[in-house]
């Protein structure tokens, strides 16, 4: 702990009864949920990039006579029926999981807050737009997922945008509450009597109210497509069988998985942790920055 | 009370438009010419145009849409490109076990997480509270196969008490029936149970902060009256809400779970319907998915006045 951080918490105060620490270690103990989740993801994230170092075979190259081989000193996670080193590929799966969770939380996030600002700033948009958001909310995600899918070829990129339109609807309610409250709030009508125009308002006195609810949302959306690409993987709605995401090893272990439990394990222990770790961190998120949600939820 | 049924039931009426014209715009945009599927390997170009006029595919996108909105209301789905048979016909054979599973895990997820989100929410704070949220998150962050077949490994595989997959249907004896949905139900309600244990829990806990409880206390009313009767009961509406809405991940859990367990229903249909691009018949599923989550929704919505009483409209 550097000593600045030391000396703030050493004055002696005799009206704080419990004292919290300062600085980074500070906020990481009292926020354990962050820090575990946080934590978690970064190392996953690490796995991602540094991919090619870790990974002890190519994931891609096929060894038939190598075929479903159980875990050993040469292949740490076993083989795939195609003789794939199965540690290697889901190294690389890691990469497909974050790429999809994270453009899925990104753009639901920037598409949802513009419809979600339309929505909750004109009036007459409002009831057109929420009827729309309203019908694809009743189709259920993965459904609605798996039927776009169906229409196009499948590529992680058409995956990032099926599980996008599917999720669109949640930011975007969202979002139209938060305007809908931030509007009738005094300082906006103040803005709005002293003449601000509509654009100011909206970017200095409501987009800010959106931000904390937006972050803990999105952490949320980016774990749940986490899981819904793995699902469209695993039916066979996803990414293409080649690409090492969690789902297709998972999809390609089905068929033997009662006598080699282990090519679906390993890979479903992955995405569960990933997820979680997520899923803890948009926890943490919430409490740290929306106390009030805290309690509601 | 009658017109806001009124009112509520026509409310559906749009949703239900815009679900209809989401997935009719599906088949419309689906790449691929039914025509041509239609007229086969052989057909020439004055055949195909040919079957579309007798089929009406060279009509305008909204003449099409009425055409089979009103084919809809009267109960006709379309015809399987693949089998060729009535969708109908399809959905008829394959609903029991989707729906045997569905009800069934809808039964055992709320007695399993409403108790425990109680019990969370009365000892708030200590280590079974933690434990109860521990495993809420768990619940969100293990995908259904994983929690499937792990269940299927060990209590099939390795203990044998339970068949590892299949489905037997109800007319075959309701104990073989029940237990061919025992390990589906359990993976497909880890989900749910998670989010109505968090949302009872965190209803509960701002409920026992109420100024009754503290009277029903005070005059020595034992702990599980006090809980359940005016903790549970004046909980009731964001619960019975939040199952309403989860009903959409039960949907959703269906088409995983039927997978993993090889249960012949709906869910196993729209996975072969994707595999063989069988665009009417997932355009029929999706619609009857959607319309039956609208419609648990109006019901959960009608049944307020049931929980509380003091809602009147």
């Amino acid at each position: 702990m550097p000593a600045t951080t030391l000396a703030a918490t050493e004055r002696p105060d005799l009206f704080v009864v419990r004292r919290r620490r300062s600085g980074v270690l500070g906020f990481l103990i009292g926020n354990p949920r962050i820090t575990i989740g946080g934590g978690m993801l970064a190392l996953v994230v690490l796995m991602a990039i540094c991919a090619p170092l870790l990974a002890t075979h190519d994931p891609l190259s096929l060894a038939p006579w190598l075929r479903a081989r159980f875990p050993s000193a040469e292949h740490w996670f076993g083989t795939d029926m195609l003789g794939r080193d199965i540690y290697s590929r889901v190294i690389y799966g890691a990469r497909v999981s974050l790429t999809v969770g994270i453009s899925v939380a990104v753009l639901t996030s920037v598409v949802g807050l513009f419809i979600g600002l339309i929505a909750g700033y004109l009036r007459w948009a409002d009831g057109i737009l929420m009827r729309v958001m309203d019908g694809l909310m009743a189709i259920p995600s993965i459904l609605l997922a798996v039927a776009l899918m169906a229409l196009t070829r499948g590529s992680m990129v058409n995956v990032i945008i099926a599980v996008t339109i599917a999720d669109i609807p949640r930011m975007c309610r969202l979002v139209r509450g938060v305007v809908l409250s931030a509007r009738e709030q005094p300082y906006v009508e103040a803005a709005v009597a002293t003449g601000t125009r509509t654009h100011v308002i909206i970017r200095r006195h409501i987009l800010p109210n959106t931000l904390a609810p937006m972050i803990v949302q999105a952490t949320y959306i980016c774990a749940s497509a986490m899981i819904v690409e793995a699902i469209l993987s695993f039916i066979g709605a996803g990414t293409p069988p080649t690409t090492p995401s969690w789902g297709n090893i998972m999809a390609e272990g089905r068929a033997l998985w009662q006598i080699k439990p282990f090519i679906v394990f390993f890979p479903a222990v992955f995405l569960s942790v990933t997820v979680l770790a997520v899923n803890l961190l948009g926890d943490g998120l919430r409490d740290l920055l929306d106390p009030r949600a805290a309690t509601r939820t | 009370m009658l017109r806001y049924m009124v009112r509520r039931i026509l409310a559906t009426i749009p949703v239900m438009v815009v679900v209809a014209i989401f997935v009719f715009s599906l088949l419309y945009f689906a790449p691929g010419d039914p025509a041509a599927i239609i007229a086969g390997d052989q057909a020439t170009a004055e055949d195909i145009a040919l079957i579309r006029e007798s089929l009406g595919l060279d009509r305008p996108f909204l003449v099409r849409f009425g055409e089979w909105s009103w084919n809809i209301l009267n109960g006709d789905l379309g015809t399987s490109i693949f089998t060729g048979l009535p969708i109908t016909h399809l959905i008829a054979q394959r609903i029991e076990p989707t729906l045997s599973l569905t009800v069934l895990t809808l039964v055992f997820a709320i007695l399993v997480a409403v108790p425990l989100g109680v019990l969370a929410a009365w000892k708030a704070g200590t280590w079974v509270d933690s434990a109860v949220m521990i495993f809420a998150v768990l619940g969100f962050s293990v995908p259904i196969f994983v929690v499937g077949y792990i269940l299927a490994w060990l209590m099939a595989l390795q203990l044998g008490w339970l068949p590892v997959q299949g489905y037997r249907s109800i007319g075959d004896g309701l104990w073989p029936w029940f237990r061919s949905l025992i390990l589906p139900s359990i993976s497909l309600g880890c989900v749910y149970i998670a989010l109505i244990a968090r949302i009872t829990r965190s209803t509960v806990v701002e409920v026992l902060r109420q100024d009754y409880i503290r009277t029903a206390r005070a005059k020595g009313l034992a702990q599980m009256p006090t809980l359940f009767i005016h903790g549970l009961r004046n909980a009731a509406v964001p619960i019975v809400t939040v199952i309403g809405i989860g009903f959409a991940m039960l949907i959703s859990g269906t088409v995983v779970t039927e997978s993993v367990f090889a249960l012949p229903g709906l869910g196993r249909l729209t996975i072969d319907a994707i595999l063989h691009r069988d665009y009417p018949v997932i355009q029929a599923l999706v619609l009857i998915f959607s319309f039956a989550y609208v419609l648990v929704n109006l019901a959960v919505d009608l049944a307020y006045t049931l929980f509380d009483p003091r809602i009147r409209y």
